[in-house]
């Protein structure tokens, strides 16, 4: 919030009587869309201060009488196991995701766009066709696989894709953002005697660091909230991830608690924030610098 | 040359990352059937936390008395039990023994991937002997044992109990369709924020019941039991009470989701399973009651006890374990009193005399008690059941939102179920 005010006195100190309405208006403009997309997480926060009985029915976006039993009945655990355990594993599986995509998106990537071998163009082609490929066809056949392999019930089928290069987004993000990087850097390196590794390692990475960041902050989000996954693989409580522990407190025939879901999605909500928060400046940051080499 | 070896290096570095993978995999991984004899059977429910509460404490009385046997439980709500159970039956690798209801018997028998039970019953490690009212022949189709009850439920209109003895109208055994339409015009009167019923012209079990009152029936062994003209008029009748304002209209009910229009206290009546008040009462501080069905004639209401159930796998590798297992959740009378009603009123009388019901369960059983003398058999659910269910509801709701015409309505319900039915 600080950089774009930097920028935006001087011009205005050139300008300021008649730019002033229209930049209140800007104002009070994106404060009406900002109130319009915040509205959702105020009514989240509000109906988590409320007895279970007020937040579906109840008109009041705020409590009237804020009270904290939702969260501190969090606290006693869902049907016996500890929420931290469900924290944990989703840890896991985010952090796992991260670092798999990291590294094996970013080979792959380095291979696609700066070595030159037989079929590359055609094998892109594909990579990128198996964005085009619906989740659910996949669903059944790898299922099948990882049951054969015994590898149901561990987060092996949740993190092996994500080892093995197999988001084609994250691929394509690198390989867009290694073919802008200037290949005399490489040409240089070459001619000092620098392999292929060590020209990923030391040149390209490093320069690659906006694309990782996005990468990184995207997988994280992606496998924190993913449920489908998760859903398929798990098979005992004590595994599973938020996003299921979630889905434990209603159901069609049974006494939901409303109060004990919106404060777990607000629990649920933090990491991702938090993550989002340490890593944003560096997005902007990477943003700024990488626009600059032009 | 130089991209030779950063080749091998490259493969190096991905074989390390391998081994971490394994190593992360060797750290969470586990189950299966340990070395020492012991038998793990998974065991699959839908659910919310407070079944899970309750089902854990018969488990571990479960596991007490059999300390051969561990049961590895997983639940999730609704939707999302069959999602899951559809991908892993697909893959070969379904649970053991799994929570069913009398919609799905038909469709995962004919695919085979039901246990047939009876060999077990005979082998005497499952006894049926106990049960209420002809329930154990509940989960039988075509001969086979394809499951048994763990709590049976009839239909029923849940009503504020306070609206209608203000229009002076008292639900009871024997009432007629003329009765309740005339309480539910009564108390909607000129009200812009109360109505008589709730619009249940999309729940398939209660068109089942009024199909039954004429004799006839939603399902045959095959196919649809009634024609597009019948449907035309229920769901025409339900527009036409709707547009004078007796029912609930689809903006007012959508938006108290996922509370019922009762709870909600929008309407004073509707139609839905006995075992929902539970819900209902927790959700409204409104005294709530229970009656039967009403009827065309004074005496028919069509009604028949439905049950949830425990289903065997095909493909288990422990038959003789799981119905162990099944017999004690449906004949000992400590996981009578555990459980209540949570899955329907107990289907042994075992079960059924050790748990005393207070509160809501209380008025279920007094409930069902009274309309015992009017059940009826089940009839036939075939595969798809489920399907058709789902569309029936949809479509009606696209009806009611006034996107769609009944008659568009009709002929699009009649395409799936026909598809969906396979007939």
């Amino acid at each position: 919030m600080s950089a774009p005010a930097g920028t935006v006195r001087p011009a205005q100190a050139t300008a300021a009587p008649r730019r002033r309405p229209r930049s209140v208006l800007w104002h009070a403009g994106a404060l009406a869309v900002l109130v319009v997309v915040l509205y959702p997480v105020i009514w989240v926060i509000g109906a988590s201060l409320k007895p279970g009985d007020e937040i579906v029915g109840s008109l009041q976006l705020l409590p009237t009488d804020p009270i904290t039993d939702n969260y501190e009945r969090l606290a006693d655990g869902i049907a016996g196991i500890g929420i931290e355990t469900f924290f944990v594993n989703s840890l896991i599986v985010a952090l796992g995701s991260v670092i798999g995509v990291l590294f094996s998106c970013s080979l792959a990537a380095y291979a696609f766009a700066r070595v030159r071998f037989a079929g590359r163009n055609l094998l892109f082609t594909l990579m990128i066709g198996t964005l085009l490929l619906p989740v659910h066809v996949l669903l059944v056949p790898q299922y099948v696989l990882f049951q054969k392999m015994e590898l149901v019930n561990t987060y092996v089928p949740l993190l092996l894709g994500k080892f093995l290069a197999v988001d084609a987004f994250f691929v394509f993000l690198m390989v867009q953002f290694m073919r802008n990087l200037p290949k005399e850097l490489d040409e240089a390196a070459r001619i000092d005697g620098c392999g292929h590794w060590r020209i990923y390692w030391t040149i390209v990475l490093p320069l690659c660091r906006p694309a990782l960041i996005t990468s990184s902050i995207f997988s994280f989000i992606w496998a924190w909230n993913d449920f489908l996954g998760p859903l398929i693989y798990l098979n005992e409580p004590e595994k599973y991830t938020v996003s299921l522990g979630l889905k434990m407190f209603m159901d069609q025939d049974s006494l939901a608690d409303y109060g004990g879901m919106v404060a777990m999605s607000m629990a649920a909500l933090l990491p991702v924030l938090l993550f989002f928060l340490a890593f944003q400046r560096h997005l902007v940051e990477g943003a700024a610098t990488s626009g600059l080499k032009g | 040359m130089s991209s030779r070896l950063s080749r091998t290096t490259g493969l190096r570095a991905l074989g390390a990352g391998l081994v971490a993978l394994g190593l992360l995999a060797s750290g969470c991984g586990g189950g299966g059937d340990s070395g020492d004899g012991k038998v793990t059977i998974r065991y699959s429910w839908w659910g919310a936390q407070d079944r899970a509460d309750l089902i854990n404490k018969t488990i571990e009385l479960f596991e007490k008395e059999h300390p051969n046997i561990e049961v590895k439980t997983d639940f999730q709500e609704y939707g999302d039990f069959w999602t899951k159970f559809n991908t892993q039956a697909a893959g070969g690798n379904p649970p053991d023994v799994f929570q069913n209801s009398h919609a799905f018997l038909r469709k995962y028998g004919q695919k085979n991937l039901l246990l047939d039970l009876n060999a077990q019953v005979k082998a005497g490690n499952l006894d049926l002997s106990d049960f209420r009212q002809g329930l154990e022949k509940a989960g039988e189709v075509d001969g086979k044992l394809l499951g048994v009850p763990v709590g049976a439920n009839t239909f029923t209109v849940v009503y504020d109990v306070e609206a209608f003895k203000k229009v002076g109208v008292t639900p009871e055994p024997g009432w007629t369709w003329e009765d309740f339409d005339k309480a539910v015009e009564k108390i909607s009167g000129s009200k812009k924020d109360f109505w008589g019923a709730s619009d249940n012209g999309g729940v398939m079990y209660l068109y089942d019941l009024y199909l039954r009152q004429q004799g006839k029936a939603f399902f045959t062994e095959k196919g649809l039991g009634f024609t597009e003209a019948d449907l035309r008029k229920w769901w025409g009748d339900h527009r036409e009470k709707s547009k004078e304002g007796l029912l609930v209209p689809a903006k007012q009910s959508e938006q108290v989701k996922p509370k019922s229009s009762v709870s909600a206290e929008l309407s004073a009546a509707e139609f839905t399973w006995d075992n929902f008040l539970v819900r209902y009462t927790s959700e409204t501080d409104k005294e709530l009651a229970l009656a039967p069905i009403p009827t065309m004639d004074g005496k028919k209401t069509g009604q028949y006890l439905s049950s949830l159930m425990l289903s065997a796998s095909a493909r288990t590798k422990h038959p003789e374990e799981v119905a162990t297992f099944i017999d004690f959740m449906v004949n000992d009378p400590e996981v009578g009193k555990i459980m209540g009603y949570n899955r329907g009123v107990l289907p042994t009388n075992a079960q059924f005399e050790a748990y005393k019901p207070e509160g809501p369960d209380a008025m279920i059983a007094e409930y069902e008690n009274s309309v015992t003398e009017y059940l009826e058999p089940i009839t036939p659910h075939p595969a798809g059941t489920d399907t058709v269910e789902a569309a029936f509801l949809s479509i009606y709701g696209s009806v009611a939102q006034g996107t769609t015409s009944v008659d568009d309505g009709v002929a699009q319900f009649f395409g799936e179920a026909k598809t969906a039915l396979g007939s």
